[in-house]
């Protein structure tokens, strides 16, 4: 649902307003209402439109004030006749004829200006022409016998807003006015802010995109700044210029964001809640939000992405699904999201790791999927993937590979980043809840691959918002036994992504180590090669030791038993001082429970 | 004129093989490239061992970790086929993936080609934008033929762009899969092979992938300029002499 914020008067007034980017902002030009509109106009945001309001102005005036403000859409209030408003489309605006209604009001007369105008306007029949601040019985919407997008307006406040979601009616926009005022004219910036957020919430409305250049974007040809892109052989070219081809059309459709939400909130579980660390803020003196994807459906953020991909295999016809695991948890959203959806699953995993890992092999065989050994090179993560991408050479027709992380070639990094940043999203709107703010001071991730990272850094990547990634430290730095790919890795190519990754001088792809199964990987997606180069994030690194005590410090603090992987996030709370007003956000990537065996090994439980 | 473009011209279906630079034993590789040349062979492919060889089956990812094992590297490569060209006259080519060779420098890799008397590059993972945009130049000033694949699954169009592209032959993958060997092609393939002999291309074509034995080899060869052995090749060097190899050979043609 579109939002239209009327009455605009004074400049500085409408800058702020601007900046909360609503889709349109109306200037009223009718000198007997108290908002009449004759100064100049500030600068506002170009994804802003402006509309002209008037109440049987001439042709002439309306034209004048058309070019005076470069007005996008023009608002008839008086007794325009259909003619006067196709005379008025001439001057390429878009127009909307407001009908004022009550309980007699007859749908009959709105037929004459179907062909003429591009919206209809439905407000409170009341003294004035309009901004009588009342609202009228919208049930009589109901009865709407046209296909016309139609703005809502009159009275219409916070309450108003969840009336419309029950009722709902097919409402195109809707359009605020006194109800946001602190004096005629004047629109109260908080206020606003919170009902947009809460607007968002409802699922009336996207999160708002800022229309500024998005410099850690990814670039048509799949790079961000110096990484990405798809190296890959031949045999892949035909699926992977399928995928890219497809997938923004596919996932910018309104059926498959249905869908795709829809599982989200019901299946997945989401919005997962923000939670505040009252203890572990005590503890640290700063203000800590744990971000609960361990409270997701099977345990951590990788279903958020396979539920993502799922939909998108489906609407390229593929039937067969192969997906390649480490520690198993992508295997077993994999597998889970496959029988949810009837498919055929294979998943490679390294013959070691099927090894450490027995519980969540026998998920994904209780599931329904085949797990596939992966018995070349060093027989880990990385060699299932190679497996992974082998079986997808073989099978090109029928198979589609759901990558577990932001790496692979493009446009994988980009598609698992835009599935995830649901993560980043709800973040936002929860904060704004919580602290009256978009933006954390800080969020700070783990970093194998960089899923759960990218999704909790998406939507605050061009945003004043610090970013820290922490990668697996391992056994030191220097130990010979890490996965600290930004300090140890140099750039080259892996799995089809030019990305930092840990290689030998002559460009062997070394095995990492950490104890955390899910941040062993040699590389890292390019988006976060970009990060680091560009300084954009700031890369930490943890030990074993250290984020096994982070672990067990959130356990005894909070009740909360993490990931091993989520517990290097937390460890940074140990390592660095945060401000006593900071707002620092803290990815909770995955819950303990398929650690318990490491745990109870380190700590002798 | 470029060794590879002369043995084009030649008037027979040429047998190309393939094998793993250091496997079996580290020295092997000039031994077997001699050994190879005396038996009859038009080309050979030098595959320079990667840890992740996305494209390749189990015979040639083991072959390749057992090279790496034994020491294997693309400096070392180089060193062993400094002098080659002093007993080897058939068109050599290297086949590897992209990472080694960024790692070394395409420009140096390319310069240390030209001086050992390498004709051309097979480089699976390097995409063709990313090769006209940056590395084109490079390969054309060392006169460095650079070898692209196609696959069934190729688009008639991008089929034709690679043609474009290409100055020495086409590496016409034989089926959708990854190396190793299968004992005959079906129909499908069949016609595949016939149909990319129907375009008409500007540069013949070499089938690989598949290709074990002499049934494989001559329908592989029977509409295209001839056939690569890859797989097949390194597993019986696991298990035999090199002296053999002429035998390995002569049973093929």
């Amino acid at each position: 649902m579109k939002l239209k914020i009327c009455g605009m008067k004074y400049p500085e007034n409408i800058q702020e307003t601007a900046k909360l980017l609503p889709d349109y902002l109306g200037f009223i030009f009718y000198e007997k209402s108290p908002r009449f509109f004759n100064g100049e106009l500030p600068e506002i945001p170009k994804s802003v439109q402006k509309v002209g309001v008037f109440v049987g102005a001439s042709l002439y005036e309306i034209r004048n004030k058309i070019r005076k403000y470069d007005l996008e859409l023009v608002q008839l209030h008086g007794n325009e006749t259909p003619e006067f408003c196709a005379l008025l489309k001439h001057h390429n605006v878009e127009i909307i004829k407001v009908f004022l209604v009550d309980e007699n009001f007859d749908f009959e007369v709105i037929r004459p200006y179907e062909t003429v105008c591009d919206y209809f306007l439905f407000d409170t029949k009341g003294q004035n022409p309009g901004g009588n601040g009342t609202a009228f019985n919208w049930e009589i919407l109901k009865n709407y016998p046209s296909q016309k997008p139609f703005f809502l307006s009159g009275g219409i406040g916070l309450e108003e807003i969840k009336m419309i979601k029950q009722l709902n009616l097919p409402i195109y926009a809707i359009d605020v006015n006194s109800k946001f005022e602190t004096a005629p004219g004047l629109k109260n910036i908080k206020l606003l802010k919170t009902t947009i957020a809460a607007i968002v919430q409802m699922s009336l409305r996207p999160v708002l995109k800022k229309n500024k250049t998005m410099k850690y974007n990814i670039t048509e040809n799949g790079f961000y700044g110096n990484f990405g892109g798809a190296f890959i052989p031949e045999m892949l070219y035909p699926n992977v210029e399928e995928l890219r081809q497809n997938y923004l059309n596919y996932t910018n459709e309104p059926g498959f964001q249905a869908e795709f939400q829809q599982l989200l909130k019901d299946y997945v579980g989401r919005p997962t809640p923000l939670y505040f660390a009252e203890h572990l803020s005590a503890k640290y003196n700063t203000k800590i939000y744990l971000k609960r994807e361990d409270l997701c459906h099977t345990g951590a953020h990788k279903i958020n992405n396979t539920i993502g991909q799922i939909l998108m295999a489906k609407r390229l016809g593929k039937t067969r699904i192969i997906a390649e695991t480490g520690a198993g948890q992508h295997g077993v959203a994999t597998a889970t999201v496959c029988a949810l959806m009837g498919l055929e699953c294979i998943v490679y995993m390294g013959e070691i790791d099927i090894k450490r890992q027995a519980p969540n092999v026998a998920r994904m065989k209780m599931l329904g999927a085949e797990v596939r050994s992966a018995t070349s090179g060093s027989k880990t993560l990385k060699d299932a993937t190679n497996e992974a991408i082998r079986d997808w050479i073989n099978n090109p027709i029928d198979t589609y590979y759901i990558i577990g992380s932001v790496v692979g070639p493009h446009p994988y990094p980009d598609m698992v980043a835009r599935f995830q940043s649901v993560i980043s999203a709800e973040i936002k709107q929860q904060l704004m809840e919580k602290e009256a703010r978009e933006n954390p001071d800080y969020v700070i991730a783990c970093v194998g691959g960089g899923s759960n990272a990218a999704g909790a850094f998406y939507h605050f990547l061009n945003e004043k918002v610090k970013l820290i990634a922490v990668e697996a430290a391992g056994k030191g730095i220097d130990s010979g036994e890490s996965a600290a790919t930004s300090v140890l890795g140099k750039i080259g190519i892996i799995h089809g992504s030019k990305t930092l990754l840990m290689q030998s001088e002559d460009g062997q792809i070394t095995e990492p180590y950490s104890i955390s199964a899910g941040l062993d990987y040699p590389g890292i997606g390019p988006l976060h090669a970009h990060l680091f180069e560009s300084k954009r994030a700031e890369f930490m690194a943890v030990t074993d030791d250290e984020a096994m005590q982070a672990g067990l410090n959130l356990c005894k603090t909070e009740g909360i038993i993490p990931a091993i992987e989520s517990s290097h996030a937390l460890a940074v709370l140990d390592q660095k001082k945060f401000d006593k007003n900071d707002v620092v956000v803290i990815n909770l990537s995955g819950r303990g429970d398929k650690d318990l065996n490491t745990y109870i090994d380190y700590f002798g439980l | 004129m470029n060794r590879i473009n002369s043995k084009l011209q030649e008037e027979k279906k040429l047998l190309s093989i393939y094998f793993t630079a250091g496997f079996p034993n580290l020295n092997d590789t000039v031994s077997v490239i001699q050994e190879l040349e005396k038996s009859g062979v038009d080309m050979i492919e030098i595959g320079l061992p990667f840890s992740d060889p996305l494209a390749d089956g189990p015979t040639i990812q083991e072959s390749s970790t057992q090279a790496l094992a034994n020491g294997m590297t693309t400096k070392l490569l180089f060193e062993q086929l400094k002098n080659i060209r002093k007993t080897v006259k058939i068109p050599l080519l290297i086949m590897g993936y992209f990472n080694p060779i960024l790692q070394f420098g395409v420009e140096k890799f390319c310069k240390k080609c030209i001086e050992s008397g390498i004709d051309g590059l097979i480089i699976p993972d390097l995409p063709l934008s990313v090769f006209e945009q940056e590395f084109k130049s490079v390969f054309d000033r060392h006169n460095l033929k650079n070898i692209f694949l196609i696959t069934p699954q190729t688009s008639e169009e991008r089929i034709r762009k690679i043609d474009d592209l290409s100055y020495s032959f086409i590496y016409m993958v034989s089926s959708s899969s990854t190396t190793g060997s299968q004992n005959s092609f079906g129909t499908t393939q069949q016609n595949y092979f016939e149909n990319i002999a129907k375009m008409n291309l500007k540069n013949p074509q070499i089938v690989g992938f598949g290709i074990s034995n002499k049934e494989t080899f001559s329908e592989a060869t029977k509409h295209q300029k001839g056939a690569i052995i890859g797989s097949s090749f390194v597993n019986f060097l696991k298990n035999n002499k090199i002296e053999e190899v002429e035998n390995y050979v002569k049973q093929l043609v």
